[in-house]
């Protein structure tokens, strides 16, 4: 089942959504933040886990150490006082200390030396020293209430046969006279039974207290400090001391012991595991959390940063998708200077590029279509109109008007070269005898106040120029340039290398600055329909040999016009069609 | 013997009297110590007391008192409590000590503390002539003032006075004699209520006794201080000792605060001994314990005057202090009427302040006074500076005594045993 869980995933990672750059960066992004970060992390939990175990184990050691060693130093003291005191007493000279009140003049001086002696013992954490006579008697100061040392635990277990040091252990000092008053501390006790058959105070008891306030708060302070649990135990296995809070001791604990020499004690002091590795297990558990945050952002940032990423290249997308769908004024907004940013600019030049060109092919596709349909549309009863003029030119003959019958036979052969479409690029030299009927027919209107200049060599006559582009020109010149037809007209045809070069000039009115300005702005406004000849005659030469060819217009206002056109030269074939030489 | 000394808090009601009552005689000393603060600009006054306790908390408030009028002045205060001997005697020894301390045994110490004399002389602030007559002895060695008296406290016989309603006995009234004091005691005494008339000390400080000595005509040493033989043996000396051993022997009175035994004052405050000999000390626990205590001037031996035995603590300082005039300004504060008037545990050793206060007038507290005037004696520790060696045969003679033994042929004993140590 898990198996197939994992396969799906892992075909659900491999396909689909899982693919995506933003995935891809996703998880780049935190292979790249969490495998330094995870390994960094467990390597200083480790290390700093290693140090803080090891110190506070050595913490521990030697706080219990330092306990032994204070305890120890009480337990010392105490026991050289009681060796002094029983040195003292094996005095045979001592003989005269009795174990009953003494009466006497004589046993009150010796009682009064031997306390002087205990009293000079005292240090400033002796709580009490004490000589207990087997009568009840005792020697030390006056404040013990024999009655009441029943009240030290250890003290009613002694056996009664004991030899040697007998440690008490720490009690509660009630055995004041007087309860008023006296509050009651917590001491340390031994007591020393003393066995000096024939000498003095034989069956006696030394019982030496100190204060342990001290060390008992040292004691609070250990267990406050590493939570240990302490336990003090005598040899005989007697608890000399527990710490009061419950502890069940466990094999897993981490203990520390030593031993004490004076007392054969044994200081054991048990700290659970779990409390032990706590400060460790913080340090885990930070270092865990730190990890998790530092995830949690390093993904956030992966996920932000991606979806700006990857948004950029969507967008780009869709803007292609636009552009193929037909929307070339799609652009993309540029943002920032990065790849992305100059993907962004190249796809705008691109798309701009594209469609600019789809402008210029739309725009020619226009303009053949139109000539086409103009062409069309005059071609429509070219016949019915030349049968007409034919018959109007007979009824002039007829009827002896030789002026009409000859303005309409030129007339006629002008509107032949018009309308016979079904070539486009015509002769030189056919152009030229148009134009001849052209002039006719002004010279008629306006009658012989015009002169015409032609030079063309015969053999430049051959090559091809585009229908009807000379004359408009010349329609222009008897329009705008001449008043009443008067002028000179002067063209001229050159050859120059592979190219042609037509001047044609004119001293007529000339063109004002501005207006030839816009004479090859297409579209522009037009006065009149000054201009279209020039503007037309220059696109059929663009369309027919390109747009490096054309006409180029020089004028001066009162002098007249200079008209150059340069095109190719190309002949026509015998098949028909063009065919450049 | 410190116990003379050790200091139990008085009636909380002199307390607020005496609160309300402060601020005349202290700025005296407040405006004379202003020349003085400015060399003592933080300086630190050490003060050693062998107070603890309530006594202790009285004397740091006065030490803070002093603080506040001395700008710059901090005092130190060292409370050696049982150790007062051992560890003043190391502070002697290593040239270091506390530069004003309480002091009482004059002959063992006075080699290390500095004279007062041309203090005491040439400062009239000090107002020596307000001070009770005769306190100003005990501090006197070869005729040199070496501590000013802070405190003291004579001996009077407390009683039960419900015990002796009890027996329908008459209270004890001043001029009245031991033997009288005898009778009281056989007739208060009910063996069966572990009642009895008086508390005789097991251990008795040797000084107290003196008292009863001198009333009987004799004392301890020769007033020269040379000789004891005749003196510390004497019929009279034996006979004032030995009536108290006898009383424990007939019954009228208990032996007290030796080893398994309670304290006189504890027995008294449970109202089991009808009369106890004491200093004020314990006069607030009495009255704390609900005891309806009467107090009353010691007994007369027939024909012979009463005398009293004075215990009093002074201030001194030391020879080796390195601000003398700073400790004599404090040692001024702590023996003017304001600290007085702080100071409850002892009897004021001031005369305006006891007549301001009106303590002669109060019945408890006059017999303390007649004590006073009856304190005329000098003690035998200020006689010969050997006496504490003495005073160890005496101690155990008189304990001896108290045990059953025969006071004549202790005493003897004993002046045999000390003659060694004036010799």
């Amino acid at each position: 089942m898990k198996f197939q869980w994992l396969q799906q995933q892992y075909r659900r990672v491999l396909s689909g959504s899982y693919r995506s750059i933003r995935t891809k960066l996703l998880i780049c992004f935190l292979i790249v933040t969490l495998i330094p970060l995870l390994s960094l992390g467990a390597l200083s939990y480790y290390q700093s886990a290693k140090i803080i175990n090891s110190q506070f184990g050595k913490y521990g050691e030697n706080a219990v150490a330092q306990l032994q060693q204070q305890t120890g130093s009480s337990l010392s003291r105490m026991k050289q006082m009681s060796e002094t005191i029983y040195s003292y007493l094996l005095d045979p000279a001592r003989t005269d200390l009795g174990s009953k009140t003494p009466v006497t003049y004589n046993e009150i001086i010796e009682k009064n030396d031997f306390e002087a002696l205990l009293k000079s013992l005292r240090t400033d954490l002796t709580a009490g020293i004490y000589i207990l006579t087997p009568s009840g008697y005792y020697y030390g100061e006056s404040n013990l209430d024999v009655g009441k040392l029943e009240h030290i635990p250890a003290w009613k277990d002694k056996p009664a046969s004991y030899q040697g040091t007998y440690w008490l252990g720490f009690y509660m000092q009630d055995h004041a006279m007087s309860s008023a008053g006296s509050v009651s501390e917590p001491v340390l006790g031994l007591a020393v039974p003393i066995h000096n058959p024939g000498g003095a105070q034989d069956g006696s008891t030394i019982l030496i207290e100190e204060n342990a306030q001290e060390l008992l708060h040292m004691f609070r302070l250990f267990e406050e400090d590493t939570k240990a649990h302490l336990t003090i135990k005598a040899p005989d296995g007697r608890i000399v001391y527990k710490s009061a809070s419950a502890f069940t001791p466990k094999d897993s604990d981490i203990v520390w012991d030593r031993t004490l020499a004076v007392s054969q004690w044994t200081i054991e002091a048990r700290l659970p595991a779990k409390a032990f590795y706590l400060s460790s297990g913080i340090i885990r558990s930070n270092t865990i959390l730190v990890a998790i945050l530092s995830c949690l952002l390093a993904f956030g940032l992966a996920y932000i940063f991606s979806s700006h990423f990857t948004a950029r290249i969507r967008s780009l997308k869709d803007s292609m998708q636009k552009v193929s769908f037909g929307k070339l004024d799609t652009r993309m907004p540029v943002e920032g200077r990065d790849e992305l940013g100059s993907l962004d600019m190249s796809f705008n030049r691109m798309v701009s590029g594209v469609q600019t060109l789809v402008q210029e092919v739309e725009q020619s596709e226009r303009l053949k279509k139109e000539a086409e349909l103009k062409a069309f549309h005059y071609q429509i009863n070219p016949h019915l109109l030349f049968n007409t003029l034919n018959s109007i030119q007979w009824k002039a003959r007829l009827q002896g008007a030789e002026d009409i019958r000859q303005m309409l036979y030129h007339l006629t052969m002008v509107l032949e070269g018009n309308l016979d479409i079904s070539q486009e690029l015509i002769t030189l030299g056919r152009e030229l005898r148009m134009i001849e009927h052209f002039l006719k027919i002004q010279e008629i209107r306006y009658g012989c106040v015009f002169r015409y200049d032609l030079r063309c060599g015969e053999e430049l006559k051959q090559y091809l120029i585009p229908r009807m582009t000379l004359q408009p020109l010349f329609e222009n010149i008897f329009f705008h340039g001449f008043t009443d037809g008067v002028g000179i007209i002067e063209l001229e045809v050159r050859e120059s290398g592979e190219e042609l070069l037509l001047t044609l000039k004119d001293d007529g009115a000339g063109i004002t600055a501005e207006k030839l300005a816009r004479l090859f702005v297409p579209g522009a406004k037009r006065q009149g329909r000054g201009g279209l000849g020039v503007q037309n005659a220059d696109q059929k030469f663009k369309l027919h040999f390109g747009p490096q060819y054309g006409l180029t217009v020089h004028s001066t206002k009162g002098e007249g016009t200079e008209i150059l056109i340069r095109w190719p030269k190309k002949e026509e074939r015998s098949d028909g069609n063009s065919q450049e030489n | 013997m410190k116990k003379r000394v050790s200091l139990i808090v008085l009636a909380t009601t002199v307390m607020v009297s005496v609160l309300s009552a402060c601020g005349d005689s202290g700025s005296s000393a407040g405006t004379a110590g202003k020349g003085e603060s400015g060399s003592a600009q933080s300086k630190t006054l050490r003060f050693a007391t062998w107070d603890t306790g309530d006594a202790l908390k009285i004397e740091q408030d006065i030490a803070k008192k002093f603080e506040t009028e001395h700008p710059g002045t901090k005092v130190q205060v060292e409370a050696y409590a049982d150790g007062f001997d051992q560890k003043l005697a190391a502070g002697f020894g290593a040239a270091n000590p506390p530069d004003v301390m309480y002091m009482w045994d004059f002959p063992t110490y006075h080699q290390s503390l500095e004279p007062l004399d041309s203090y005491a002389d040439k400062d009239n602030d000090l107002k020596i002539d307000d001070f009770y007559k005769g306190l100003f002895n005990y501090g006197k060695i070869d005729g040199k003032l070496y501590g000013i008296p802070a405190g003291f406290t004579t001996r009077v016989v407390y009683y039960n006075k419900k015990l002796f309603d009890a027996a329908g006995v008459p209270y004890p009234k001043d001029g009245w004699t031991w033997d009288e004091f005898q009778a009281i005691a056989q007739k208060l005494s009910d063996k069966s209520k572990k009642q009895y008339g008086f508390g005789v000390r097991a251990e008795n400080d040797t000084y107290d006794l003196q008292g009863f000595v001198w009333s009987n005509g004799s004392s301890f040493i020769s007033p020269d201080g040379k000789t004891i033989d005749g003196y510390m043996n004497s019929k009279e000396t034996a006979e004032s000792i030995q009536m108290f051993g006898d009383m424990v022997k007939n019954g009228s009175a208990v032996l007290t605060g030796g080893k398994g035994q309670q304290s006189g004052d504890d027995i008294f405050k449970a109202g089991k001994i009808a009369m106890w000999e004491s200093g004020i000390w314990p006069l607030e626990s009495f009255k704390q314990a609900g005891i309806d205590v009467g107090t009353v001037e010691m007994p007369a031996f027939p024909g012979k005057p009463v005398k009293g035995v004075l215990a009093e603590s002074a201030l001194s300082i030391a020879k080796d202090s390195k601000q003398k005039d700073l400790a004599w300004e404090f040692v001024k504060f702590y023996v003017g009427g304001e600290s007085i008037k702080m100071r409850v545990a002892d009897l004021p050793v001031r005369q305006s302040v006891v007549t301001e206060l009106k303590k002669d007038q109060d019945p408890l507290y006059k017999p303390f006074y007649t004590m006073l005037e009856r304190s005329s004696d000098t003690p035998a520790f200020l006689l010969n500076p050997k006496w504490n060696e003495v005073n160890r045969q005496l101690s155990a003679a008189v304990e001896a005594v108290m045990h059953g033994s025969n006071a004549q042929e202790v005493l003897n004993q004993a002046v045999k045993d000390s003659e060694r140590y004036l010799k």
